[in-house]
């Protein structure tokens, strides 16, 4: 039955209330353990398309008479229009259109951060449309940039009001405490920078509009394109069958997207727009730089009393404020936590989602000063976080839905204790240790999401739902997902998605929340198909319905009986079975998260300040595996990702002027297949039995939590000095080694491994 | 007009002199397995060979090509490589793995069985950010000629 | 724009009169497609100008990947073009077109009206410079990016263009009020070939921000040739820096961001040379 309920809803770490209508899930959970699919590799689906280049991304679509088009964005971090003239560029070769400022929506004649537009044009190649860019007639008056944030929120510019917390009594459990630490934390401005840029193309028909975009939410984009141009959703369709990653970058809509409508309305021509890498490098969204302020305090025997931490985030101009006092919050059972995070805005490029915002940032910070505390009270880090174990929901006492967090720290145990050996092998050049850092982070997903499958006369099925796969393999999970429940083999089984025309409501690519949003409802769309067959069959056979079931292909009885599935299915001629799924409520009362550590092993050359990430061990508790294959890559992509963010990706922003310098990939440097070490993959398989018919929390994000921290740790091991900044840049290993140095020479106690 | 040998087919092509090969492949081909990621040499994603040789098309002049095959992923459909990406998940959003598997056939053909460091030397021109390099090396020390 | 294709060095170097030479395009395509270099005509050097290696002359249209994998090259050279940029840019980009390539400096190639483009102040002194020079960096502080280029200064290297030949110290000056180039190149002269002394040792050692396809924070070049030491480091100046000695690092001109190269280079350089 279809219910109405108040719940909440929970995207990257952001919580609303709202009225989410649901239907029961009634199904039970398979048993633990791998099934005929589910929980088997499975190489993904769309595999050969990718590996072959045949499959079609925004940039590879070419409609009949489409023009391509540029934008003319602001050099300045933040200037006014004094003066415009389009008319030379309107009159520039191959030119059909020229939008200018105010004339379509994030088109304005002020622009508050480098890069905002103020005009953009359609021609007939790229590079006519970016020439006549060049002769627009612009005079700017500049005007003075506010760039930074601690000055900014000194001045009350801040994107949303300071956001505080406290429980239990902050003060006194400082008072109570055997030792406190309290340190000073930076991270940097990171870019997304998915290969694919951010790009669509916009088509009318009539008046109802066609977007091919790159995009984590077709749905969102759907309601906002149709929002902004004032149409029914239903005149706005979304279609992104492949993307070239995202990363958070592409959750939401972009002037960009309402500048190639408009430009495809005055040309009725279809209109292609599409990022350079340098203007995805400066508009493209970002992770925001933080300053934080973190104190952990504990009695001797290393119960935490008291954790505090104050958040400066450089969102820029606009934004909203990332859950970085999140792990502060909800990691560790400690009764007296007070948090306060400020969000400055900036004239700087807006931030947007990356990976696990706020808990990246957060996690980084709280995990080294716990390190740094354990050294101080003399108390193992890997005991220190048995020892302050959350059993319950640290901010309302929630039971959690399922959490295996202790059984990681089990599982880490054999990494850890190899240490001493890993530190045996120093040598006068290069010194080795291991660090580790727990994590926490949202991941449950949540109603509403929709699938349907169809089941042929040809007994194959297929996956209907309008969801977008953004890389992470949910195409190939939605498949196995219904595989497994219809008892089919996988090559039976198509997948359709992305196109909001064709298919039903599904969620957002984003917060680790698609498989365990959409794997609910595509398993109960296929139970649903296979009751249907089963009705079918027990007519047709004469059996009972319960003595039937589904399985390698067949209906088998339990009496031994057993028939193809086109047995029935061929009876449909061109029908089909269609089953219909929905998304059911999340467990009440209780609190779904996912979590892990990660152990690093480092060696630090003590004479240049590299450092080599020998091996990363990854530990994560995600519920139920749906594809072990796919599960692993997304380990290690978020791994890597988070190698990147501690060792070599900075957008640097000259100070003088508030622009972008790294706008390019020498600059901005990602890592590279020569960057990464050994990564072990460990995951506990545990099925959440509370959460949905399947079990499974999302993994997209969880590994990129904790790696930064585990190797600042890693390093504190192996030479006593303590990374404060990240990157952890050659200069900064260098201050860190010569700050440890000093330290010892004045005899103070080097926090340094334990042993 | 000039021509162009690609996947051991001759084309003609009309541009003019400043366009790169990764233009005329993608938008006078059509040939859009070449994908453009950062357009100025930095990121690999629009490799493709030249007699074998991996090459940056995005910052080759077309008119400089002359005389040499230029082989792109749609040249490399049928090569085993394809099986290996596909079968370790060597790939997720999969924008960058038609560069990765043009450079990689390279790697293969002049050393069928690389060692680690050997597929990290050569591959570390072809970025990926979903972080698929392990599986990538698997792929390529697990390859099937 | 145009594209000749002279077969011979004489008609490569009339047709420079005003056009400008491509070889391996890694530099200046992209140069001239962001529109900091502009060209009527392109002149497609290939076929002019001398590749391959011979005992220990290189011509100069050899590839930085040719050189990496050839066994009669000097470990320092070798060393530095297996450590330069990417695989791709290794095979296309030729040594000749390597020692002429501009700096990464962010200020010149975003087009900052900087000393390098004609104007009267360097950004980075002010800005952000932590990948820029910490000698000869007062008037400009852009950092020299050739690893080849600081492995054939300390090989001493000589070479020969079209008109003339000379060590390759003097192929590289520093930029002044006056003139802002780096090099000592005329506009329609051609680098032909680089010749190599007889080398009884020599390495090349090089710090930067990802294990491959990053320029260096320093490269520190060391060769013993004739039995003398001979160091020269990349990343260092706005051109490739013969160091006259360990002790000419107390002399480093560090910004306050750059400081830490200095730190590396001591490092790099004393295991430089207990390699030898």
């Amino acid at each position: 039955m279809a219910r109405l309920i108040r719940s909440e809803k929970e995207v990257e770490g952001r919580y609303e209330e709202v009225w989410t209508l649901v239907e029961e899930d009634a199904l039970d959970q398979w048993s633990a353990g791998p099934g005929a699919v589910v929980g088997r590799d499975a190489p993904r689906l769309d595999g050969y398309e990718k590996a072959r280049g045949e499959a079609r991304y925004t940039g590879d679509i070419k409609l009949s008479g489409m023009l391509e088009s540029a934008l003319l964005r602001s050099p300045y971090a933040r200037a006014r229009v004094a003066k415009i003239d389009l008319a030379a560029a309107a009159a520039a070769p191959g030119v059909f259109a020229v939008i200018g400022p105010g004339e379509v929506w994030g088109v304005d004649e002020e622009v508050h951060f480098e890069g905002g537009a103020v005009a953009g044009i359609a021609a007939e190649t790229l590079a006519q449309a970016r020439a006549a860019v060049e002769l627009i007639e612009i005079e700017w008056e500049e005007l003075e940039p506010l760039l930074d944030a601690d000055e900014a929120v000194k001045r009350g510019s801040t994107i949303q009001d300071s956001r505080s917390y406290e429980r239990g009594d902050y003060e006194q459990g400082l008072a109570q405490a055997e030792a406190v630490v309290e340190a000073e934390y930076t991270t940097q401005t990171l870019n997304h920078n998915p290969l694919e840029t951010h790009q669509c193309v916009c088509e009318w028909r009539g008046d109802s509009l066609d977007v091919y975009v790159s995009t984590q939410y077709i749905w969102g984009l759907r309601r906002d394109l149709a929002e902004k141009l004032d149409l029914p959703q239903d005149k706005v369709r979304v279609i992104c069958e492949f993307m070239g990653g995202g990363f958070g970058a592409k959750n939401g809509i972009g002037n960009y997207l309402l500048l190639a409508a408009e430009l495809a309305k005055r040309t009725r021509r279809p209109v292609r727009c599409a990022l350079s890498r340098r203007e995805e490098n400066v508009v493209g969204g970002n992770r925001n730089a933080t300053r934080q302020r973190v104190t952990a305090a504990a009695r001797a025997d290393g119960t935490l009393t008291a954790l505090g931490g104050e958040y400066t985030c450089a969102l820029g101009w606009e934004g909203w404020l990332p859950p970085t006092a999140g792990p502060v919050q909800l990691l560790y059972a400690c009764e007296n936590v007070k948090t306060v995070e400020h969000g400055a805005k900036l004239n700087i490029p807006p931030m947007a989602a990356f990976r696990a915002p706020g808990f990246v940032e957060g996690t980084w910070s709280l995990e080294c000063v716990l390190d740094k505390l354990a050294a101080q009270l003399g108390v193992d880090p890997l005991e220190l976080r048995k020892l302050n174990y959350a059993h319950a929901d640290t901010m309302d006492g929630r039971p959690f839905s399922s959490k295996n967090l202790m059984e990681c720290y089990r599982r880490a145990e054999p990494h850890w204790e190899r240490r001493h050996e890993v530190r045996a092998r120093s040598d006068e050049i290069w010194k080795r240790g291991i660090g580790m850092a727990s994590q926490s982070w949202y991941g449950g997903g949540g109603p509403p999401s929709y699938a349907w499958v169809r089941l042929g006369s040809d007994g194959r099925a297929n996956v209907v739902t309008a969801m977008q796969d953004i890389g992470t393999g949910t195409r190939t999970a939605m498949a196995m997902i219904a595989a497994e429940e219809l008892g089919l083999p996988l090559d039976r089984v198509e997948v359709q998605i992305g196109d909001s025309a064709r298919g039903p409501f599904a969620s957002i690519s984003g917060g680790s929340s698609t498989l365990p949003s959409m794997g609910p409802a595509v398993r109960s769309a296929a139970a649903d198909a296979a009751r249907q067959v089963v009705e079918l069959a027990a007519q047709r056979f004469e059996r009972e319905e319960g003595t039937l079931a589904l399985q390698g292909g067949n209906i088998v009885c339990s009496d031994g009986g057993s028939w193809p599935l086109e047995e029935i299915t061929a009876l449909l001629d061109d029908g089909q079975i269609l089953g219909k799924g929905a998304r059911g409520p999340n467990p009440a009362g209780m609190r779904v998260l996912t979590f892990g550590i990660q152990l690093a092993e480092v060696a630090v050359d003590v004479g240049t300040g590299e450092v080599r990430v020998e091996k990363i061990v990854a530990i994560h508790d995600v519920g139920r595996v749906i594809n072990p294959l796919g599960a692993r890559s997304q380990i290690e992509g978020g791994v890597i990702q988070a190698l990147g963010h501690t060792f070599s990706e900075h957008r640097l922003d000259d100070p003088r002027t508030g622009t972008v310098l790294t706008k390019t990939l020498d600059a901005y440097k990602l890592p590279t297949i020569a960057d990464v070490p050994e990564i072990v993959c460990d995951l506990v398989d545990e099925p959440d039995t509370h959460l949905t018919n399947l079990g499974s929390k999302g993994l997209g994000e969880p590994p990129i939590v904790p790696t930064a921290a585990a190797i600042a740790n890693a390093i504190r091991d192996a030479t006593g000095a303590d990374v404060t900044s990240l990157p952890i840049t050659r200069e900064e290993i260098l201050r860190a080694l010569r700050e440890a140095d000093a330290k010892t020479k004045r005899k103070e106690p080097v926090a340094a491994g334990t042993s | 007009m000039p021509s162009l040998r690609v996947n051991g087919h001759d084309h003609t092509f009309d541009a003019p002199v400043g366009q790169t090969l990764a233009e005329t492949l993608r938008d006078d081909l059509g040939l859009t397995g070449t994908k453009i990621a950062c357009g100025e040499g930095h990121c690999g994603a629009c490799t493709v060979q030249l007699d074998g040789i991996p090459v940056l098309s995005c910052i080759t002049l077309v008119h400089t090509v002359g005389e040499r095959e230029v082989t792109t992923i749609e040249g490399l459909k049928d090569h085993p490589l394809v099986d290996a990406f596909v079968r370790t998940d060597a790939l997720q959003c999969g924008f960058c793995t038609p560069g990765q598997i043009v450079s990689a056939a390279a790697l293969v053909a002049s050393s069928p069985s690389p060692s680690s460091d050997e597929i990290k030397h050569r591959m570390a021109g072809n970025l990926c950010r979903c972080g698929t390099y392990p599986r990538i090396e698997e792929a390529i020390s697990s390859w099937q000629g | 724009m145009q594209l000749e294709r002279p077969e011979s060095v004489d008609a490569a170097v009339a047709a420079l009169a005003d056009g400008r030479a491509l070889a391996g395009g890694t530099e200046l395509v992209p140069l001239l497609r962001d529109g900091i270099l502009e060209a009527d005509t392109l002149v497609d050097v290939r076929d002019a100008v001398p590749r391959g290696i011979s005992g220990g002359t290189i011509g100069a249209g050899t590839t930085l990947a040719e050189l990496e994998a050839s066994p009669e090259i000097p470990a320092a050279l070798r060393e530095a073009c297996r450590l330069a940029a990417s695989p791709q840019l290794r095979n296309m980009g030729t040594i000749g077109g390597n020692l002429l390539q501009a700096t990464r400096c962010w200020y010149w190639r975003l087009q900052f009206p900087c000393r390098l483009h004609g104007g009267d102040i360097c950004h980075a002194h002010e800005g952000q410079h932590r990948e820029h020079a910490f000698f000869a960096n007062d008037f400009c502080a852009s950092a020299h990016p050739s690893d080849p280029a600081a492995a054939l200064l300390a090989l001493g290297a000589r070479l020969r263009t079209d008109r003339r030949e000379l060590e390759i110290a003097e192929l590289y000056r520093l930029p002044t009020e006056d003139d802002r180039s780096t090099t000592t190149l005329a506009p329609d002269e051609l680098i032909l070939e680089l010749e190599l002394p007889e080398v009884e040792a020599s390495t090349y050692l090089k710090a930067m921000d990802r294990q491959r396809w990053a320029f260096a924070l320093v490269g520190v070049a060391a060769a013993r040739v004739g039995g003398e030491t001979r160091i020269a480091l990349a990343g260092a100046a706005p051109i490739p820096w013969l160091l006259s000695g360990p002790g000419e690092l107390d002399e480093a001109t560090p910004l306050e961001g750059t400081a830490f190269k200095v730190e590396i280079a001591r490092t790099l350089v004393t295991r430089a040379i207990a390699s030898l």
